[in-house]
């Protein structure tokens, strides 16, 4: 399932527990790893001229700096990337976002792998407050699943075994359930399914009586059961919960306390009730934001 | 009165040897192991007061042997004391009843170990 993997990296520190991550399943997987990092955004135009993201200094963009920005690099992850290891490291210059989009459309990875905030400051950071961040920005276009680690502690596993699937029953979820369950046959995990009902719209004097939430629970179950129970035939290494409360946080709660080592959701998990979809504070970017484990997010069906 | 045990979990034998003298010195009965897998042995083996945990270990990763731990009914209260060099490691096992960063100060060990089993 991983056989091509793309790390998008900014080969700084903010990035060394998505790279433990992206290098480990590299080796268990015996994958093919392109190291992707984007030097810097030229000043205007195609200018030749570049403000290095990591140093911050206008350089002259020419093949002697892309290569050595690339030996940098190697040198960067000199201790992570095994001689039997089939990695290459590319560089390119521009928005970080839409180059790694831009090579995932012409490497056609299995998974993108990213952390979450690189800690950028200056100009760039502060463009980045308005447009998104570039993991938002990946994970909301990208064709293949976008894999983000963006806690320290997300990258403490070594290996998938035990994977949570949230679910809001959206066609993104649909999606996401197909590469999470294929995920736990083919590398033997148990595949532990939550549905958080969201219990957060109701007003103070409006609240939920707990027969109201019980009857939704029962409902979330039986979907649950027909949406994704019944497609799973002889897969019997499974769990089903709904949990109420705010959804984000639930499904972080359920991940931290069955000790989950993987989170798969689709991206636009909102329903089409035309409130931002995949907006900032979207469930699968709080999630992401939050877990303690790696989170995929998935756009759209993964062709196969 | 029975000297109570702990179970050092560490793969580098430096540290490992160092804890397990210190540990001794101060009363306790301390046994040592290099792996995940030995680790969830001896655990099995011996019950253990309290378990000292590193969380990156050849084998496994201290998350994953804490999973193992908690899911074994007779183990799952066991006090673990994470001591690791990763940045985040307090984070990396949330139920634990400290995380230590290397190079870590014994007094602050002791103290905790003496607080939470005696």
């Amino acid at each position: 399932m991983f056989k091509k993997i793309l790390f998008a990296t900014s080969a700084t520190n903010a990035c060394d527990h998505a790279a433990r991550v992206a290098f480990d399943m590299a080796r268990r997987y015996n994958a093919h790893i392109d190291a992707f990092h984007v030097i810097g955004v030229p000043t205007r135009g195609f200018s030749q001229v570049v403000v290095d993201l990591t140093t911050g200094e206008q350089v002259a963009l020419d093949d002697n700096y892309r290569d050595l920005v690339k030996e940098e690099i190697r040198a960067y992850y000199d201790h992570q990337i095994k001689p039997s290891m089939d990695c290459a490291i590319e560089v390119a210059v521009g928005e970080a976002h839409r180059e790694i989009l831009r090579l995932a459309r012409r490497t056609q990875p299995d998974i993108i792998v990213m952390g979450g905030s690189t800690g950028a400051t200056g100009a760039y950071a502060a463009r980045r407050n308005i447009t998104g961040s570039t993991f938002q920005q990946v994970a909301k276009a990208a064709h293949c699943p976008v894999m983000v680690i963006n806690r320290p502690a997300g990258s403490f596993w070594g290996g998938f075994s035990n994977i949570v699937f949230g679910t809001d029953f959206s066609e993104s979820a649909d999606t996401a359930f197909a590469f999470a369950f294929d995920l736990a046959k083919t590398f033997d995990c148990e595949l532990l399914l939550l549905h958080a009902l969201d219990i957060t719209g109701c007003q103070i004097n409006t609240l939920h009586s707990q027969d109201d939430i019980d009857d939704q629970i029962r409902k979330a179950r039986q979907q649950m059961r027909f949406r994704y129970i019944s497609k799973m035939r002889d897969f019997k290494n499974y769990e089903v919960d709904v949990w109420e409360g705010i959804p984000f946080v639930e499904i972080v709660k359920y991940a931290r306390e069955k000790h989950a080592d993987l989170i798969v959701m689709g991206h636009h998990t909102r329903k089409k009730t035309g409130d931002g979809e995949g907006a900032l504070g979207s469930v699968a970017e709080q999630v992401i934001l939050r877990a303690n484990c790696p989170v995929i997010s998935i756009n759209r069906p993964i062709p196969r | 009165m029975m000297m109570k045990k702990i179970l050092i979990i560490e793969d580098d034998p430096a540290v490992s040897d160092y804890l397990k003298t210190f540990f001794e010195d101060n009363g306790y009965n301390a046994f040592t192991a290099m792996t995940a897998q030995g680790g969830y042995d001896l655990a099995k083996q011996e019950h253990p007061d309290l378990i000292t945990l590193d969380i990156e270990l050849p084998d496994e990763w201290g998350p994953r042997f804490y999973r193992k731990l908690a899911a074994d009914k007779s183990l799952k209260n066991t006090p673990v004391i994470v001591i690791s060099g990763l940045s985040g490691n307090k984070y990396a096992i949330t139920k634990a009843v400290a995380s230590l960063s290397k190079p870590f100060d014994r007094d602050e060990l002791l103290k905790i170990v003496k607080e939470t089993i005696g």
